[in-house]
């Protein structure tokens, strides 16, 4: 399908409503996509970054461009163009991954031929600034075979309360025994509708790591699915999100086993303050060929406020009869008992609950190799924890 | 002026039921105090009522400290009072270590004494304090990088409470059921870690039902506790008494009409 092709099947299909299961608890009544305008020209970078990071290639990517501000030696950190692989993870299956396939002009390939080993990592910055404008953004990386490197991806905006649209499709694919960390934070405007689908291919003996942070945006949902689809594959996704005011994060994650002995770990923890809503929706899908499979999903959810609420759904589809699978799924709100017990050595009720905040997120920050990544994503919590 | 001073404290759960029913106290520096009594007689209740919790209402009466009455404050203003209680059922904190957690309790409590002013501990004073105290209390060292009270056994849990009592330094410790779950050289340990912080700058009050930990502390006064009561007081010979002979003799006649 070309461009026009893609831009029809947008026009025609409608925006998912509630009715449809994976956007039961995501209302999308008051988005209008078409209200925003197209590939605005006078975006410029977002304000400062939150990683403080010595990468061996940089890109900054904006509504109107994208630009390669330090190249790496040895591997494609290049504009997106045609490439035999786009699209072939994720097409035009609804009308938002459409919308994105019909309209970006703006990506980053990233690939790193077989063997090649970084040192240091690759970092992208996605930002948005135009009022009313659309941010789409296109990411392909393919992993040669036995190759290893780290990905940040980092989306933000350049005013906190910015309107805008955001559509994001990444592609990911791990050839035969590489190791890709792949990150993506999001700290995008509160006035940003947010949509993403990141879809992983994971071939034989490779393993990604990803980290994804969820901080940022108005309403919308991200889409993160791996398929495990080479013998001895794993993928292991640790999420942390953090919400507040009126925003709505939804986590819709897939595992996706397709061959035997594979490996799959998702832990996603989630604090939610004053109205912030979110959901959690996971889902073990393990083929019939796919003997010898294990699979961990879990979600826990904190909710700091009456008003806040967490929906967390996971799910398992299993069709092989050799697989361990386990999944665990809470909400809870901060133990009185554990507040009387910290706030019984002095700490004030602020102070308290932020240590217990600190403490339910530290299981999740525990899985995260990069430091800078762990202590950029602590930094940012920590300032909206504190920005009661 | 005493230290504490409890009078006349009636305590209630959330649904009205009255645990505690008039208890009159005092206690000072340099002193130990033991509270015996047993099980379900009221003990913890007076204990979570003294520290503030929100699940206890005090109905009736008093709790001071310096003369002045503490029940308004929350329990992290008691604590910053320089009231400790080392609970029968320590908390787990998960995701926080037992030196991050203490150094933010010592910080809170400093900031308090500054008048609200960040006076943060150095941090290799920290850490001289903690190493001191851990092996003081023959706290393995690997314990302040473990998560609080998470996974701990009970003996260590216990333990972590006396360490956290010698850290934070406070003027009257209550502990609550502390030598329950503590085998014998552990509980040697532990009553030692409390009398050797006894004296011109702390006092104490041992709840217990059993006298063994009293062997090891050495209460000053003793105080026979039943039915959210003191009916009796005396001298560390009341333990004794009570250990030969049991509660039985202390149970208050029951008389025609509640008193």
């Amino acid at each position: 399908m070309d461009r026009a092709g893609f831009l029809e099947r947008y026009e025609a299909l409608p925006l998912p409503s509630t009715s449809d299961e994976h956007w039961r608890f995501t209302d999308l009544r008051g988005f209008d996509p078409d209200a925003f305008s197209v590939n605005g020209d006078r975006a410029r970078q977002a304000g400062e970054s939150m990683l403080e990071i010595d990468a061996a290639g940089v890109a900054e990517a904006t509504e109107g461009a994208v630009e390669i501000v330090q190249a790496p030696e040895g591997v494609t950190f290049a504009p997106l163009d045609d490439h035999e692989l786009l699209g072939t993870l994720v097409g035009a299956e609804d009308k938002l991954t459409a919308h994105n396939a019909a309209l970006w002009k703006h990506g980053l390939l990233v690939q790193v031929p077989a063997g090649v080993e970084l040192a240091k990592p690759l970092y992208v910055r996605v930002g948005n600034s135009t009022p009313g404008g659309t941010l789409f953004w296109r990411l392909l990386v393919v992993a040669g075979e036995g190759s290893r490197f780290t990905l940040i991806e980092e989306s933000a905006s350049a005013e906190p309360e910015l309107e805008s649209y955001s559509n994001a499709v990444a592609e990911v694919f791990l050839e035969r025994g590489s190791k890709l960390e792949y990150v993506s934070i999001q700290n995008l405007s509160r006035g940003t509708w947010h949509f993403a689908t990141h879809r992983a291919r994971v071939d034989r003996d490779a393993e990604l790591d990803w980290v994804a942070g969820g901080f940022g945006s108005r309403k919308g949902k991200v889409t993160i699915e791996n398929r495990l689809a080479g013998q001895g594959a794993t993928s292991r996704v640790t999420g942390a999100y953090f919400a507040d005011g009126d925003q709505h994060l939804d986590y819709d994650t897939l595992q996706e086993h397709e061959a035997p002995h594979t490996t799959s770990d998702f832990a996603f923890k989630g604090v939610l303050r004053d109205r912030a809503t979110s959901v959690w929706r996971g889902m073990i899908k393990v083929e019939r060929d796919a003997q010898r499979t294990n699979a961990y999903q879990e979600n826990r959810n904190l909710l700091l406020s009456p008003k806040a609420h967490a929906d967390s759904i996971p799910g398992l589809e299993i069709l092989a009869n050799d697989v361990r699978c386990t999944h665990g799924a809470t909400v809870s709100q901060v133990n009185r008992d554990e507040l009387f017990y910290c706030m019984a050595r002095g700490l004030s009720r602020e102070e308290a609950q932020l240590l217990i905040v600190r403490g339910f997120y530290q299981e999740v920050f525990d899985r995260i190799e990069l430091e800078p990544v762990r202590d950029a994503l602590q930094s940012v919590l920590e300032a909206r924890l504190l920005a009661a | 002026m005493a230290l504490l001073e409890i009078k006349n404290l009636h305590v209630s759960t959330e649904d009205g039921t009255e645990i505690v029913r008039g208890v009159d106290l005092s206690v000072n520096t340099n002193e130990v105090h033991a509270i015996m009594g047993p099980n379900g007689s009221g003990k913890s209740t007076l204990a979570y009522a003294l520290m503030g919790h929100p699940a206890y209402e005090i109905t009736e009466g008093d709790i001071l400290v310096d003369g002045e009455s503490i029940l308004e404050l929350e329990a992290d203003e008691r604590a910053q009072r320089g009231l400790f209680l080392a609970f029968q059922y320590p908390h787990a904190v998960p995701g926080v270590t037992v030196a991050s957690f203490l150094r933010s309790a010592i910080n809170a409590v400093r900031k308090a004494k500054a008048g609200g002013e960040d006076d943060p501990i150095k941090i290799p004073e920290f850490r001289k304090r903690l190493d001191a105290a851990m092996k003081q209390l023959k706290v393995p060292k690997e314990m302040a990088g473990r998560y609080l009270n998470d996974g701990f056994s009970g003996g260590e849990k216990k333990r972590v409470e006396i360490l956290q009592m010698a850290l934070l330094q406070p003027r009257l410790a209550v502990l609550d059921e502390t030598d329950s779950g503590l085998d014998i050289d552990a509980l040697r340990i532990v009553a030692g870690g409390v009398r050797e912080l006894v004296g011109p700058e702390m006092g104490a009050l041992v709840i217990t039902h059993y006298q063994r930990i009293l062997n090891y502390i050495k209460p000053d006064f003793v105080h026979v506790f039943v039915d959210g009561r003191i009916v009796r007081e005396g001298g560390p010979e009341l333990a004794e008494q009570l250990e030969a002979e049991g509660y039985e003799t202390f149970t208050p006649e029951p008389v025609g009409g509640e008193a």
